[in-house]
């Protein structure tokens, strides 16, 4: 596993803890290069004949295939194993945030203060979304919201240690490959966009803030979270990299910032971790709060295209805490960026890509794309004009 | 896992995430089983880790220093090693799997003991 480059707010590990780190790290890469590809296979040589024997057809949807597949005993196995290594992975960070906890609290609120760039704005009085509460999601014990003393950090210290297990390092030193990987995109598509306000949903420790901050040092970046550790966190740990980033804890269906804010609304895997209701919502607040001309880029986890893939990338849903994630698949977002306020022509799907070694794909063998929910909001014109 | 003394006044954070786990085997003891087996090779592994860095020290130094061990990082070398040690074993242990889809997948995949003893108690007049 690349070693994550060290700043000050990264917990310290002991020589065991990274070991225990470590066996992690090989145990999911072994389940992802050498245990889950069989299940492709069993179920294309084993359960689909079996399916087929029986019904006189395929699988009509995932949820066919999940049922076909729960009883198989090889699938059983590296799903049983899979979970107990997202649980794992967390036993295995939280240990040594838990050891140094007193002191990153210390340390996060001496470089809040001393060498603070940016800002943080808490709100005690935001109510956590439900579909934050009602399960941690992706099984992080007390989510991305839970203080466990005054000003904790420790939900964000856990979170940013774990991200190198989660995917082997596929995220780079400083867990920033999806902020990357839009910013490329941006660039590539709109090569002299010049955003003056930038705001990041849903931003969590601010790991995908900062490209932004870095390829628009002139913009001023703002990230929003309804988690307040992982808020202290990245404020902190922006601080200790010498970022300037306004985080504030905030609703992303629901924010305090005045209509047409921002030339730039982005988030990072943030949709699927939301719910049907607070989706439209947030498509809606993201066009509220875009300036005529401005971008909405909402990057997302593929869902799969066959049954058997969508089956695939739908285990986070019963298996990992992704509760609303099964809910996207096949879920026509430009319609709903339309219905927020998108105009139809200025809303699509594209696709950022990211190059991932075969240890680090979970669920499918093709290159490893992400889609993009792309908003475009016209510079305002006359009605007269536009027809 | 780590025996060190906790620094500072601390507040246990939670081990266990919110939400129904779910059962993936027949029998739920089975579930509970693997979890233990799992975490065993997680033990087994972090004691081989150290006991590498001790090994390393040793030929190094000649001394056994406790303070020396705890500080050790491997170089990009003998991560290297380990990585190949820790692929191995988790291999090993998982070889079972590997089993299961040679048994229904491979080219030599075992037909069931009741085609081999059929086939062995076949009159060989029968057979061309």
């Amino acid at each position: 596993m690349p070693a994550p480059a060290p700043h000050a707010m990264l917990p310290e590990v002991a020589h065991d803890e990274m070991a225990a780190q470590d066996f992690v790290a090989t145990l999911r890469a072994h389940l992802a290069s050498r245990v889950a590809p069989g299940v492709a296979r069993i179920y294309e040589h084993r359960a689909l004949p079996r399916f087929r024997a029986e019904h006189q057809r395929d699988p009509a949807d995932r949820h066919e295939v999940r049922r076909l597949m729960s009883t198989d005993g090889y699938y059983q196995f590296w799903s049983a194993l899979q979970r107990r290594s997202q649980e794992m992975m967390w036993e295995s960070v939280i240990e040594p945030v838990e050891r140094r906890h007193g002191e990153l609290v210390e340390r996060a609120r001496r470089l809040a203060g001393e060498t603070g760039c940016g800002s943080l704005r808490l709100d005690e009085t935001l109510e956590i979304p439900r579909y934050h509460t009602a399960v941690d999601i992706h099984l992080q014990p007390g989510g991305y919201h839970s203080d466990f003393r005054a000003d904790d950090v420790a939900a964000g210290a856990i979170y940013d240690t774990a991200l190198p297990i989660y995917l082997g390092g596929a995220l780079g030193a400083r867990n920033d490959a999806l902020g990357q990987i839009l910013v490329g995109y941006l660039r590539a598509r709109w090569p002299d966009i010049r955003p003056r306000r930038i705001l990041d949903m849903g931003c969590a420790i601010g790991n995908c803030t900062l490209p932004w901050a870095e390829a628009f040092p002139d913009a001023e970046v703002h990230g929003i979270d309804v988690g307040a550790p992982v808020l202290r966190y990245a404020h902190a740990r922006a601080s200790a990299l010498g970022m300037p980033v306004h985080f504030s804890q905030q609703n992303a269906e629901a924010t305090d910032f005045a209509d047409g804010s921002f030339d730039l609304v982005v988030s990072h895997i943030m949709l699927h971790e939301t719910s049907a209701k607070a989706l439209p919502r947030i498509l809606a607040e993201s066009h509220r709060l875009l300036a005529p001309g401005g971008l909405m880029l909402h990057l997302e986890i593929p869902r799969g295209d066959t049954p058997f893939e969508q089956f695939m990338f739908d285990w986070e849903t019963y298996n990992n805490n992704e509760t609303f994630a099964g809910y996207m698949t096949g879920l026509d977002l430009p319609a709903l960026a339309c219905r927020a306020g998108f105009q139809t022509e200025y809303c699509r799907i594209e696709r950022g890509g990211m190059d991932m070694e075969t240890g680090q794909k979970n669920y499918g063998d093709h290159e490893f794309t992400f889609p993009i929910l792309v908003g475009e909001k016209p510079q305002a014109v006359s009605a007269s004009a536009r027809a | 896992m780590s025996d060190m003394p906790k620094s500072g006044n601390t507040a246990a954070l939670p081990r266990v995430s919110k939400g129904k786990r779910p059962q993936y085997f027949a029998d739920p003891a089975t579930d509970k089983l693997l979890s233990m087996v799992v975490t065993l090779m997680s033990e087994l592994s972090v004691t081989r880790d150290r006991l590498d860095s001790v090994e390393r020290l040793l030929a190094h130094h000649g001394v056994l220093d406790q303070s020396e061990v705890e500080g050790y990082r491997p170089d990009a070398e003998a991560a290297a090693a380990r990585e190949q040690r820790r692929a191995a074993a988790t291999a090993r242990i998982f070889r079972i799997l590997d089993n299961e889809l040679n048994e229904t997948l491979g080219p030599d995949a075992p037909r069931t003991y009741e085609e081999l003893a059929r086939e062995f108690a076949a009159d060989p007049s029968e057979r061309r």
